[in-house]
C-alpha cells in the first residue's frame, strides 16, 4: 500500500517537475521576468488575444511557448521564426512523413505546412484553414468543379477527401489513399452481394482494380463508370472479349494483342496496317491497350490517360524538350499530339499525319508558308544536297533551348549555317 | 642512370592517360557518305543498312528500294538499284554468308529473303516454333553461321532460327522492360536487346536462360534510343535518335562514350537508323533524316 502510494508521488512529481522546467527553459534562456513566459509577446501582439479564443489553436500558442518556433531577437528567417519555415513544424511533428511513404503529399515533403494549416489558431479541427474540401478543393479546383457538377456522386467525397486520403503521406497506397484502390473499395463495397456480381456480369472483379473501370469522384454515368464507355461493356458483353466468369482464367482475352480488337475494328485496323509506317506498339504484345484502356477511361477514344502524359511515358525526352523549351509550341503544350501525328500509323516520316512538312506546319502557319524564308522543294539545303529547306531546317517542332524553337542560341550562327559567307 | 629514370618517368606520364582510358578513346572518323544511287537518284529516308566484305546494302526506304555497292579502301563504288514488287517498305537489311539480303519490310511487317543476284527467295517462316510460329519482327538480325535473331514484339521475345527457318530456340523479354526496339548479337553468341524507353541495354549469354540488364539506365547520356550495333570485340555502338548521336557501350556495360552530334553536315547525325559494322570495322549509319548514308573509320 504504502509502496504503491509511494509510486503515485513519484509519478505526480515528475509531471510537475516537467511542467516547471518547461516553464523555466524559456524563461531562463531569454531571461524573462518571473511569470512573463507566454504573456510578454501578447503585450505588443495584442491582436492574438482574439486569435486564442478560436476553437482549435496550436499547443505551443495555447502553452505560452511562443518561442518553440520564433526567436524574439533576431532570425535568418522571416517573422523572426528560428529555423527554416519548410522545416520547422518537422522539429515536433517529425513522423507525419512514414519513412516508407507510398505516396505523399508535395505540399508536405516541400513543408509548405502553412497552405493547410494555421500555424497559430483557427476554428477548424487540426487548425485548418478551412473546413472539410473546400481546403483541398482550393488546389485541386477542376476536380472540385468536376464533383459539384457530375451526376452521380460518390458519397465518401460528400463526406470529406480524407475518407479516403491521408492528407500527408500513406504508407500503404498510391495518390495518398489510405489503402491501396482495391482494398479500399472493398471496405465498403460487399462483393458478395448477388447484386454486385449481377452487375459484373459474375466476373470476379474484386480481383481486379476498381478505377479501371470507375471513376472514384464521381461520374455523369450511371454506376460512376468513367464518361467513355467501350459499348462491350457498355452493354455488359464482357465475353465478347474475355474468357467466360466460369473459366479456369476469366480475364484471359480471347485473342492476343490487336487482334481481338480487331473483332470489331477492322476497318481501323487494316487502315492502320496498310500504311508504310507503324507505331510499333499497336503490333506489341500489349497492341491496342498500349494507348487505349479498354473499359472506361474519362479521355476521349478511351485513352488511358491525357494525351501529353501517355505519349510522354515513351516519349519522355520529347516532351521534356517542350518543357524546357524558351517558346510553346501550343500543340504539345496543350498536350494534343494527334495535331501532327498519327497515332497509329503513317507513310511520313515521324508518322506525321502530312507528306509535306511544310503543308502540315501551313495548316497553322498558313501565311508562312508563302511569306517567309525561301523554303521548298526547289531550294537545295547547302549543308547537304540531298534535302531541300523546310521549317525544320530551321526549327525543331518540340522545342529547343532558344527562342522560337531554332537550333541555335544566335540567330546569326544559325544563319550562316547556309550562308557561311557573311560568318565572322 | 638518372637521365634513364627521369626518360622513364616521362614515358610513363605521357603513356599513362592512354592506357587507363584506352578504352573509352574510340573515335568514329567520317571517311565518305552515300547520297545518291548509279543513276544519281538521291536516296530518301534510309532505315537500314548493311555491309559484308565489300559489298553494302542500302534500304532506300521511301523510294521502296536496295541499293548495292561496294566500299574498299575508303572508295565507294556502284549504287545499283535491287527492287521487287514483294517488298514495299524496307526498314532493315542483313547480307548473309552466301551474300543473300535479308529485308525487313516496315509495311508488311515480314522478312524478305533476296538473292544474291536480286531476286526475290520468298518470305522467312519459321518452323516447329512452341506455341505460335506467327511472329512480329519490329528487327533483327544474322549472326555468323547465318541463324536469324527475331525481334518479335507481339509474342514479346527473341525467336532464333535456322538458315532454313526450322526453330531453335527463344527468350522472353524480361521482365519490367519498357519498349524494347533493337536486338543485336555478337560473335560470341551473346544477345543484346535495347530498352528504348528505359535507356537500358539487356544482354543473354549464348547459356543463358533469361535477359539480364548489361547496362545502367543511360537516361542521362541518350535520349531516345532506337538502333544497335556491336563491334568485332564486343562494344555497342548505340544509335541516340533523337539526341543525333552514337553512345558506345563496353562488353561488360561500361559506358565509354558519346560520340557525333546532331546536325546536317557530314559527321553528324539527323535521327539516325540502322547501323552496322563490316568485318574491317568501317562503321556505317542510315542516318535517315539527312536522306543519307555515312561510313565512318573506328578510331581506337
Amino acid at each position: 500500500m504504502r509502496l504503491k502510494s509511494g509510486i503515485y508521488s513519484a509519478i505526480l512529481a515528475s509531471i510537475v517537475l516537467v511542467f516547471v522546467f518547461s516553464q523555466t527553459d524559456a524563461q531562463e534562456k531569454f531571461k524573462l521576468k518571473p511569470g512573463a513566459k507566454g504573456k510578454v509577446c501578447i503585450t505588443c501582439h495584442a491582436d492574438f488575444q482574439e486569435k486564442l479564443k478560436s476553437l482549435y489553436v496550436h499547443t505551443p500558442v495555447k502553452t505560452g511557448d511562443c518561442t518553440g518556433c520564433h526567436s524574439p531577437h533576431a532570425s535568418s528567417h522571416g517573422k523572426l521564426l528560428a529555423a527554416d519555415p519548410n522545416r520547422i513544424c518537422f522539429k515536433c511533428h517529425s513522423k507525419i512523413l512514414p519513412d516508407s511513404a507510398v505516396s505523399s503529399h508535395k505540399v508536405v515533403s516541400e513543408g509548405n505546412c502553412v497552405k493547410c494549416h494555421d500555424p497559430h489558431a483557427t476554428n477548424n479541427r487540426f487548425v485548418l484553414l478551412k473546413p472539410g474540401n473546400d481546403l483541398c478543393f482550393g488546389c485541386h479546383k477542376s476536380l472540385g468543379d468536376s464533383i459539384s457538377k457530375v451526376k452521380f456522386k460518390h458519397s465518401p467525397v460528400q463526406k470529406g477527401c480524407t475518407v479516403c486520403h491521408n492528407p500527408h503521406a500513406s504508407a500503404r497506397g498510391p495518390h495518398l489513399l489510405k489503402e491501396e484502390a482495391k482494398t479500399l473499395c472493398l471496405q465498403c463495397h460487399k462483393t458478395d452481394k448477388g447484386s454486385f456480381a449481377s452487375r459484373h456480369m459474375g466476373y470476379p472483379v474484386a480481383k481486379g482494380r476498381c478505377t479501371t473501370c470507375h471513376a472514384p469522384h464521381g461520374s455523369d454515368a450511371g454506376g460512376l463508370l468513367y464518361a467513355n464507355v467501350h459499348k462491350p461493356v457498355a452493354n455488359k458483353q464482357c465475353s465478347q472479349c474475355h474468357e467466360a466468369p466460369t473459366s479456369s482464367n476469366p480475364f484471359a482475352t480471347k485473342k492476343a494483342g490487336y487482334e481481338l480488337c480487331k473483332g470489331c475494328h477492322s476497318a481501323m485496323v487494316n487502315d492502320t496496317f496498310n500504311k508504310n509506317r507503324i507505331h510499333w506498339p499497336v503490333v506489341s504484345n500489349k497492341g491496342c491497350s498500349s494507348c487505349h484502356n479498354p473499359h472506361a477511361s474519362p479521355e476521349k477514344g478511351l485513352l488511358k490517360a491525357p494525351m501529353l502524359g501517355l505519349c510522354g511515358n515513351c516519349h519522355a525526352d520529347t516532351i521534356a524538350r517542350q518543357q524546357k523549351s524558351q517558346t510553346k509550341h501550343p500543340p504539345i503544350s496543350e498536350g494534343n499530339c494527334t495535331a501532327c501525328h498519327s497515332p497509329h500509323s503513317s507513310d511520313n516520316a515521324f508518322i506525321l499525319n502530312q507528306a509535306s512538312v511544310i503543308d502540315l506546319c501551313g495548316t497553322c502557319h498558313d501565311w508562312q508558308k508563302h511569306s517567309t524564308h525561301p523554303i521548298g522543294e526547289k531550294l537545295r539545303d547547302p549543308r547537304n544536297k540531298n534535302l531541300f529547306v523546310q521549317c525544320l531546317s530551321c526549327h525543331r517542332s518540340h522545342g529547343t533551348e532558344n527562342k522560337n524553337f531554332i537550333y541555335f542560341a544566335q540567330i546569326g550562327e544559325m544563319c550562316t549555317q547556309c550562308h557561311a559567307q557573311y560568318k565572322r | 642512370m638518372k637521365t634513364r629514370i627521369i626518360t622513364g618517368i616521362m614515358v610513363t606520364v605521357l603513356l599513362l592517360p592512354a592506357l587507363v582510358f584506352g578504352a573509352a578513346t574510340a573515335k568514329l572518323r567520317h571517311v565518305v557518305s552515300i547520297y545518291l544511287d548509279a543513276k544519281e537518284g538521291m536516296i530518301n529516308l534510309p532505315q537500314g543498312v548493311a555491309a559484308r566484305g565489300t559489298l553494302v546494302v542500302v534500304a532506300d526506304s521511301a523510294n521502296g528500294r536496295l541499293l548495292k555497292y561496294t566500299f574498299q579502301e575508303g572508295i565507294l563504288k556502284g549504287g545499283d538499284e535491287i527492287r521487287v514488287t514483294e517488298v514495299s517498305y524496307p526498314e532493315q537489311v542483313a547480307i548473309s554468308s552466301k551474300n543473300e539480303i535479308f529485308v525487313l519490310d516496315g509495311k508488311q511487317r515480314r522478312i524478305a529473303r533476296i538473292g544474291a543476284e536480286g531476286s526475290f527467295k520468298g518470305f522467312v517462316k519459321a518452323e516447329g516454333v512452341p506455341g505460335t510460329s506467327d511472329f512480329m519482327p519490329m528487327s533483327f538480325r544474322l549472326d555468323n553461321a547465318d541463324n536469324l535473331y527475331i525481334l518479335d514484339i507481339f509474342s514479346a521475345r527473341v525467336l532464333v532460327l535456322d538458315p532454313a527457318g526450322k526453330y531453335l530456340k527463344s527468350a522472353d523479354f524480361p521482365e519490367q522492360y519498357g519498349f524494347i526496339s533493337d536486338v543485336e548479337v555478337d560473335f560470341r553468341g551473346t544477345v543484346f536487346l535495347l530498352d528504348s524507353v528505359k535507356s537500358t541495354v539487356y544482354s543473354l549469354a549464348r547459356d543463358a536462360k533469361e535477359f539480364t540488364a548489361l547496362t545502367r539506365s543511360l537516361k542521362d547520356d541518350m535520349n531516345f534510343a532506337v538502333n544497335m550495333a556491336v563491334d568485332a570485340k564486343g562494344f555497342l555502338y548505340i544509335g541516340d535518335q533523337n539526341g543525333g548521336g552514337v553512345v558506345i557501350i563496353g562488353p561488360d556495360g561500361s559506358y565509354q562514350g558519346r560520340q557525333l552530334g546532331f546536325g546536317w553536315k557530314e559527321g553528324l547525325l539527323r535521327y539516325p537508323a540502322q547501323m552496322a559494322f563490316n568485318e574491317k570495322e568501317d562503321f556505317f549509319i542510315a542516318d535517315r533524316n539527312n536522306n543519307r548514308i555515312q561510313i565512318f573509320s573506328l578510331i581506337k
